[in-house]
């Protein structure tokens, strides 16, 4: 920031400065509008009363209509995908954690050989498109009995979780001073000691931040969801695609649903507010 | 891979040294063993199933590399390939460049940058079938708010999604809604982090602001923007949510993307074997396009 705005002096620039200021809000503004104006149109879908939802001209003062929020938890099987997708994130975020952890640490603190390779094939495994593991699993879930289950899709859903938390957590622990670990480990402490009682303590923010945006993108997740499960393991966005129906899209219950499902996401991403922009960039920007 | 005699190779032969290496092994073995079920056996599946005739039935024949060769001269496969090209490189290119220009204007904000970076994100967090819900929603050609919009300023209304002709490109404007963001945030996270000096310095010799952007600010962000432009690339790719949540490919095979084929060739019509050749072939031509931006990234960080 500091490097683009050149210092300027003297009254002429100081007004162009100001011109250029008010063009830069006038280009903000416009980009909010276009990014958060669908998600209002969602939401004004969902709550107009059912002959009114798309008249001409919109009627932008109305009176919200929640019913459809009620209804899609009584007349469908929505609540049981929703439910499906909570133990989805949840076993999923715990075993990511449980595994990408102690790797993280491992490859930030020993000189393991091989371990470009292992960085490599953890770049693979991300790039790879989704149905060149989806269509085996499927393949092999139907022969275990983890078809349609949320924990199978848990367990699938390692193959982006793990590189992500993997790169996210290693940049946590490389804030973590050295001196610390050497500290511990002179002290006579074990790696897994050291770990648990230096290293977890101090990237405690950083691991809830990698949990959430886990957590994020397989709530989100639609790929894999949709060839791995069917009836029992519906997730939540299966779900909410499955109001397109047979016979006619009941497109307010869809509207409803789908804003159901985006809340809760918004409101974590705001918890871990500060760590997005890290997650993002898998810790490569501060 | 052999993780033991990995890690003491080499290492002098002391028994403590060795027992160390051994438990060294054992932070990352969870990570490969999870790993090996969920990413190498289905590679390794998949290249295997990808010489054989199977439909998911009893049929289930060595054929060589017949299904390549099915593939490689199907006409709806390359179809779905020019899709996916076309889609990818001009969903890319414009949420580069909006992405690039949105986060220099926002870092030259003073007051609410904060916030409206923040605001900014919000469609990340939005899933590809929800995004698809709601373009679909806007874009319908006669109860939709953007037909309205256009008739009300006397615009033509094409039909979007509905018309071959302007599918692909609805779908290339849904995803910048979508996608955008992340380009946006890293190369404004980018931007924020590069140093001072060489800004002052151009500015000393009498740089404009262009040739600042120009001579200082792109060369400064090259590597950033090679990583963002890897990461958007592999992930248009690979698209499928917002198409299946929107068309399904259609209409006719307008918008039918490679995973949009595959998932068409397995789970609709059962030719199981052949979807897999076809994910076999087009991981490859991922992994060639990530060691090419790989390589470009490596030779400039020699230079």
């Amino acid at each position: 920031m500091s490097g683009m705005t050149g210092r300027a002096t003297g009254g002429g620039m100081r007004r162009r400065r100001q011109g250029v200021s008010i063009a830069a809000y006038a280009i903000a503004v416009v980009a909010l509008f276009a990014s958060l104006f669908p998600l209002y149109w969602l939401f004004y879908i969902s709550t107009k009363p059912p002959r009114e939802a798309f008249e001409t001209p919109p009627q932008l003062i109305y009176v919200p209509d929640f019913s459809k929020y009620v209804s899609i938890w009584n007349t469908t099987d929505f609540g049981q995908a929703f439910f499906n997708s909570i133990v989805v994130v949840a076993s999923g975020v715990l075993l990511a954690l449980l595994v990408a952890t102690p790797a993280a640490y491992a490859m930030t603190m020993f000189r393991l050989r091989r371990v470009r390779w292992i960085k490599l094939w953890l770049l693979v495994a991300y790039m790879s498109p989704e149905f060149l593991f989806a269509i085996p699993m499927y393949v092999l879930y139907q022969q275990l009995g983890l078809f349609d289950t949320a924990i199978g899709l848990a367990i699938v859903y390692q193959v982006f979780a793990l590189p992500f938390a993997v790169w996210l957590m290693q940049s946590f622990f490389a804030e973590v001073p050295r001196e610390l670990a050497d500290a511990s480990r002179i002290d006579g402490a074990s790696h897994w000691g050291t770990l648990r009682r230096v290293y977890l303590p101090l990237a405690a923010p950083g691991l809830a931040a990698t949990a959430i945006l886990i957590g994020i993108a397989m709530w989100n997740e639609v790929t894999i969801a949709l060839s791995l499960t069917f009836d029992q393991g519906r997730t939540v966005q299966i779900a909410v695609a499955g109001f397109r129906g047979y016979a006619a899209i009941r497109w307010q219950e869809m509207a409803a649903a789908a804003v159901t499902a985006v809340v809760p996401m918004i409101v974590f991403a705001g918890i871990a507010q500060r760590y997005i922009v890290k997650g993002l960039t898998f810790g490569a920007v501060k | 891979m052999t993780p033991t005699t990995a890690s003491i190779a080499g290492a002098p032969a002391a028994g403590r040294a060795r027992l160390r290496g051994e438990r060294r092994w054992t932070f990352v073995i969870p990570l490969l063993a999870v790993l090996g079920v969920t990413s190498v056996y289905p590679t390794v599946y998949s290249i295997y199933m990808s010489f054989f005739d199977w439909d998911w039935g009893h049929r289930f024949n060595f054929i060589g590399i017949d299904n390549y060769t099915t593939l490689l001269t199907s006409e709806r496969f390359w179809n779905a390939m020019i899709n996916t090209a076309v889609f990818t490189v001009g969903a890319v290119g414009v949420e580069l460049l909006l992405g690039l220009g949105v986060a220099l204007v926002v870092n030259r904000l003073g007051f609410g940058a904060g916030i409206v970076r923040t605001l900014l994100l919000v469609p990340l967090m939005v899933s590809g079938i929800v995004t698809a819900i709601i373009w679909k929603i806007m874009m319908d050609p006669t109860l939709g708010i953007i037909d309205y919009v256009l008739r009300t300023l006397g615009l033509p209304t094409p039909a979007f999604l509905g018309d071959p002709s302007t599918a692909l490109a609805s779908m290339v404007l849904i995803d910048t809604w979508w996608q955008t963001a992340f380009v946006f945030i890293v190369l404004s996270a980018g931007l924020r982090a590069l140093p001072v000096e060489p800004f002052e310095a151009a500015e000393v010799d009498g740089a404009g602001a262009f040739a600042r952007f120009r001579y200082v600010t792109l060369p400064l962000l090259r590597p950033i923007i090679l990583t963002v432009l890897m990461f958007r690339t592999i992930d248009c790719m690979k698209v499928f949510a917002i198409i299946f949540g929107t068309t399904g490919g259609g209409p006719l095979t307008s918008t039918e993307s490679i995973q949009i084929l595959a998932y068409r060739a397995a789970f609709k019509t059962q030719q199981m074997s052949m979807s897999m050749t076809m994910m076999v072939v087009f991981s490859a031509l991922i992994f060639v396009i990530v060691a090419l931006y790989m390589r470009v990234g490596e030779r400039e960080a020699v230079q």
